[in-house]
């Protein structure tokens, strides 16, 4: 219908997370309306992203240098290690200024019907700094979903022993009503109530 | 509530519409395209009336090629399928005759449904258990073709035997629930000593780990609450396989009107209930009894080919021609 570039541009845009066709074409015929400038600043940021930004060594984090900056922060302590899936979830994790420590990026969770295994996350990265970094406790910060709970098991049971290994708690969300928890939150909730 | 017509005049098409209209599904088929008029593109039901003394009205919009819409006193719906957990219908055709003649796998999401009925919190649980276990089922097939290692099938092991202890628990539950109620009805249409027996062990991670090998060889899990049953008993006598098609029609009658008394008695509003050719081939004395075995509170549809069919008058009688329907 288009012509072949713009027909490859679309099917480009469609292998975007989130993007179907109709919000693909929208996406291209607004680039080929734009100036050349700035599609060609998009383009060139794209290129730049993925040729500088890369996994730190260390977590699995993005990073610009070889290892991150959270990784290299003297002051944040190095004996406590948070587990996420994804960068996106260390993120949410700093947002609360609760956490102190460093964090492992597993990059997903298992997930065999996907055919994720162990040995596609950075799993053994992490045995191996619990191993050598003297690290005391790490904390499992997977999604409380099927998958984050059946790699968080999986972790904890290679991990119980060597370090202490804590979960996150499940519960009901600050500043909302009882009356609109669902089931299985409120039902978690009270399987985790403590002591007043 | 009588429908009364000629063969093919379209009692059941009644039936079903307002089955759809007030849980969002057909409870013939799952294809929604079906239930769009040949040569049309979309279809519409309305539904109004009473529940729990208040007015209640829900509409679904079916359209080819889109998803449904449905919406609750004016109040459009995230989606249809939540429909089905405000408004409580209850059916029978004579489809249903397989939840007690047809295979484990009918019974298993018949009381699967119960189960979201009437324990609403544990509704979640069939499918949660599922996806459990095709996980599993996925870890034990790359394991055996070489593609993962046993140990990754560790994690998944332990979801099928915690999923499924609750699911097994679960089901245990809502038999018991239902059990002296499905007795008592079954009784009075004459099924002497009616039971529901559950038959399969809650799986462990001990049990699913010593069947391990097994497991990795077929890639699939062999235990657990989908290789369950329930065996529907008369008189010590499964009726799957020993019962005779009144013997069996009774029983999912029994069945129907117990949960009916079930999802009234917890929610607090008895159900809708949708009995489709009920009558056909009950003798004269059962169908008595099953007239007065309806709750009196509730609405019950009832659709036969003539008036005289049931016994006593029902306090409406809609006549069905082809492409009309009209109180008499």
């Amino acid at each position: 219908m288009f012509s072949p570039s713009v027909e490859n541009l679309v099917a480009q845009l469609t292998r975007l997370p989130g993007v179907g066709t109709r919000t693909a074409q929208r996406l291209a015929f607004h680039l080929l309306r734009v100036p050349s400038e700035e599609a060609a600043a998009l383009a060139a940021a794209i290129g730049e992203v993925k040729e500088r930004v890369r996994f730190c060594r260390e977590c699995g984090n993005l990073t610009e240098q070889e290892v991150c900056e959270i990784c290299r922060d003297a002051r944040r302590d190095h004996a406590v290690v948070c587990v996420v899936e994804q960068p996106v979830d260390l993120i949410s994790v700093e947002r609360t200024h609760e956490y102190r420590g460093l964090y492992h990026v597993l990059g997903g969770a298992l997930s065999p019907l996907d055919g994720v295994e162990p040995s596609h996350l950075r799993i053994d990265e992490l045995f191996r700094r619990v191993e050598q970094n003297g690290v005391e406790e790490v904390v499992l910060a997977t999604n409380p979903n099927m998958t984050g709970e059946a790699t968080a098991a999986y972790l904890a049971d290679r991990l119980r022993g060597r370090v202490r290994v804590t979960r996150l708690a499940s519960g009901l969300p600050v500043g909302g009503d009882l009356e609109y928890a669902d089931e299985v939150t409120l039902g978690r909730a009270l399987a985790g109530r403590r002591e007043m | 509530m009588l429908a009364v017509g000629a063969n093919g005049a379209g009692k059941t098409n009644l039936l079903e519409a307002i089955h759809v209209g007030s849980q969002g599904f057909s409870p013939r088929t799952r294809s929604d395209s079906e239930l769009i008029r040949f040569g049309t593109a979309a279809s519409r039901v309305v539904v109004r009336g009473e529940r729990g003394g208040l007015p209640v009205e829900s509409t679904i919009t079916l359209r080819l090629r889109e998803g449904k819409r449905a919406s609750l006193n004016g109040a459009v719906l995230p989606a249809a399928e939540q429909l089905r957990s405000r408004l409580s219908t209850l059916v029978f055709t004579p489809d249903r005759l397989a939840v007690v003649k047809g295979g484990p796998a009918v019974r298993r999401a018949y009381f699967d449904r119960t189960l979201g009925r009437i324990a609403r919190p544990r509704a979640g649980l069939p499918a949660a258990y599922a996806s459990a276990l095709a996980q599993r089922n996925a870890a034990l097939r790359r394991t055996g073709a070489g593609l993962s290692s046993r140990d990754a099938i560790a994690p998944w092991t332990e979801n099928v035997a915690d999923l499924g202890s609750q699911l097994y628990a679960a089901r245990r539950d809502v038999l018991t629930l239902l059990e002296p109620g499905f007795g008592t009805r079954a009784e009075a249409l004459g099924l002497a000593d009616a039971r529901l027996r559950y038959e399969g062990e809650p799986p462990s991670r001990e049990s699913l780990e010593a069947r391990l090998e097994r497991d990795i060889e077929r890639g699939f899990t062999g235990l657990g609450p989908h290789v369950h049953d329930v065996a529907i008993v008369s008189a010590n006598r499964d009726l799957r396989l020993f019962g005779s098609q009144g013997e069996q029609r009774l029983a999912v009658l029994s069945l129907l009107l117990a949960e009916a008394e079930l999802v009234a008695e917890r929610s607090g509003v008895p159900p809708l209930l949708l009995l489709d050719d009920v009558l056909s081939e009950l003798d004269a004395a059962r169908r008595r009894t099953l007239a007065e075995s309806v709750p009196g509170q509730g609405q019950t549809l009832i659709t036969a080919t003539a008036a005289s069919a049931l016994p006593g008058e029902p306090a409406q009688v809609i006549e069905v021609s082809p492409g009309h329907a009209r109180t008499a």
